[in-house]
């Protein structure tokens, strides 16, 4: 199958600083992959140079066959783009302004009346048409900014920071749309919220200033870490002689994190604690692979 | 696609406060104008009169505009790239399939439609008094060519300041100054000299006065494509250099 986004060398400088080292991305369909970093380490500039914003200082970017620079009509009419800042024109109602935004990319008057209304439907807002965009929440405009992204059926959707500002029930909404959308498409988000890319991609780059210092999947861990909670309040050691358990580190009062032996399960871990009589008062999966990966990454000896 | 743009623009300045208080403005300084006008031309002796009512309809009520215009005409341009630089909803134009040349473009013409309504407004104002007295109507056309070559280039002067800066404010100061200095330049100059050239004025009144001269067209049309140039060239550079 071929990619959707291929980036060959691509990098940016501003007056002789790169913030952007040579990078090289691919995108297929169905991917959504996660750019992660700290904020200042290039994500938002590599999404401009991607959207089209912004000339790359060096490289190629390769979109659907299209190179985005020699043939730029034809290679922007796949992208959907959502930057930081949602760019929206608030004295318009939001009927009128995704009109707007359809007809600029080329769709027809009863194509861009279809679109309107499924993209209206993908982001829940079937009830705000004729409301202006200056008066809606934060949350709402950042859904008008969505749809402004995906209503010519873009191939490849970026997304810089998508559920920034959004509330816990919007930002599942919002993941599932993400999901829903890269069925027959492929995304790009990116975010420095590690749970954020960790829910939604399959694939994940990090990057640390301008570096890209992972590149890959989102592996599981091969030891299971588990957030446990105690009556007592034992010595990290005694838990660590513990058979099952490989490693132990306290979070707080109460609360350590146990890494697994290979092997063990979760029950014998119990056992064994009932056992001692600390008496288990919460055990729950802890997804720190990530952050794991995040933070080996961004401080081991790579930088 | 330059044109649904310019629709788009122009429907989206029609949308606010601003474009009806500006012309609502206008429409009221035009009217005193054109009655002070018509007053003055009553009260004079027919035998004092060296000039028809249209002359003076050209000089007075057609000045007035051409102040107007040059008023108006920075606050309508750094709307359109300073503004939509710094809140963001650039993004939306750069990242569509629409080259600079035609966002470029689209903008320019967007403000000239608006503009337009206020170039027609002398214009309006002076036939109406068709069914009084004989016009010349030749000498009202072309001062209405006049002021819409002037609009254009007050546009084309305000667009390269608003893709300059990201400050709105700089923007439009920096529009102020050169229009004002290039009203002024035809002060205090040899007639015949380059920088005297450079003024707007002379080549507007020679429209006004309804003398259609192709070098004054030429000097507004350079002054258009000079300017729009420079603005091209600014939008080119922003996406290279960031």
């Amino acid at each position: 199958m071929p990619n959707l986004l291929t980036t060959t060398n691509l990098s940016r400088s501003y007056q002789g600083t790169q913030v952007v080292v040579p990078i090289d991305l691919q995108l297929m369909r169905g991917d959504i992959l996660g750019l992660l970093g700290p904020n200042g380490a290039g994500k938002s500039t590599i999404m401009r140079m991607l959207s089209g914003d912004l000339a790359p200082s060096h490289g190629k970017i390769e979109i659907c066959g299209y190179d985005l620079i020699a043939q730029s009509k034809h290679a922007k009419q796949q992208i959907g783009y959502l930057p930081e800042r949602p760019p929206l024109h608030r004295d318009q109602s939001v009927d009128e302004f995704l009109s707007d935004c359809a007809r600029l990319r080329d769709l027809t008057r009863a194509e861009t009346r279809q679109a309107r209304l499924l993209t209206k439907t993908r982001c829940g807002l079937e009830q705000s048409g004729r409301r202006l965009i200056r008066k809606l929440s934060k949350g709402y405009q950042q859904r008008v900014g969505l749809a402004q992204a995906i209503i010519h059926n873009p191939r490849i959707i970026i997304l810089d920071e998508p559920t920034d500002g959004l509330d816990p029930a919007q930002i599942r909404q919002v993941r599932e749309l993400i999901r829903e959308l890269s069925n027959e498409r492929g995304v790009i988000l990116s975010s420095h919220i590690l749970p954020e890319i960790q829910a939604t991609c399959n694939r994940v780059v990090i990057l640390q200033q301008g570096k890209t210092v992972y590149a890959g999947d989102i592996t599981p861990p091969e030891q299971a870490c588990y957030r446990l909670g105690l009556e007592q309040n034992p010595d990290e050691a005694l838990i660590t002689a513990l058979p099952a358990v490989a490693a132990t580190e306290r979070l707080h009062t109460d609360y350590y994190r146990i890494t697994l032996q290979v092997g063990s399960r979760p029950n014998e871990l119990v056992q064994q604690i009932l056992n001692q009589g600390w008496g288990v008062c919460e055990l729950t999966p802890d997804t720190t692979s990530l952050e794991q990966l995040f933070l080996q990454a961004t401080t081991g000896p790579s930088q | 696609m330059s044109g649904y743009l310019a629709w788009i623009e122009w429907r989206r300045l029609m949308r606010t406060p601003l474009a009806w208080t500006m012309l609502g403005l206008g429409l009221c300084l035009l009217s005193w104008q054109f009655l002070g006008t018509l007053e003055i031309f009553n009260g004079m002796q027919p035998a004092s009169r060296s000039l028809g009512l249209s002359h003076h309809l050209g000089l007075q009520l057609f000045g007035l505009a051409a102040v107007l215009i040059l008023i108006i005409t920075p606050i309508l341009t750094t709307r359109s790239f300073s503004d939509a630089f710094r809140n963001g909803s650039y993004a939306l134009l750069s990242s569509a399939p629409l080259s600079n040349i035609t966002i470029l473009l689209g903008k320019f013409v967007g403000i000239l439609l608006f503009q337009l309504l206020f170039v027609l407004m002398p214009l309006i104002l002076s036939l109406s008094l068709f069914s009084g007295t004989q016009l010349d109507v030749g000498l009202l056309l072309a001062a209405t060519l006049g002021l819409l070559l002037l609009s254009a280039s007050f546009t084309a002067i305000g667009l390269y300041f608003s893709v300059q800066n990201e400050n709105p404010g700089i923007a439009a100061a920096g529009s102020y100054g050169l229009l004002l200095l290039i009203s002024l330049l035809d002060q205090n100059t040899e007639g015949g000299s380059f920088i005297h050239w450079l003024a707007w004025p002379s080549h507007y009144l020679d429209l006004q006065l309804g003398l259609v001269h192709i070098s004054d067209l030429a000097y507004f049309l350079l002054v258009i494509l000079f300017f729009l140039g420079l603005a091209l060239h600014q939008l080119d550079k922003r996406r290279i250099q960031g």
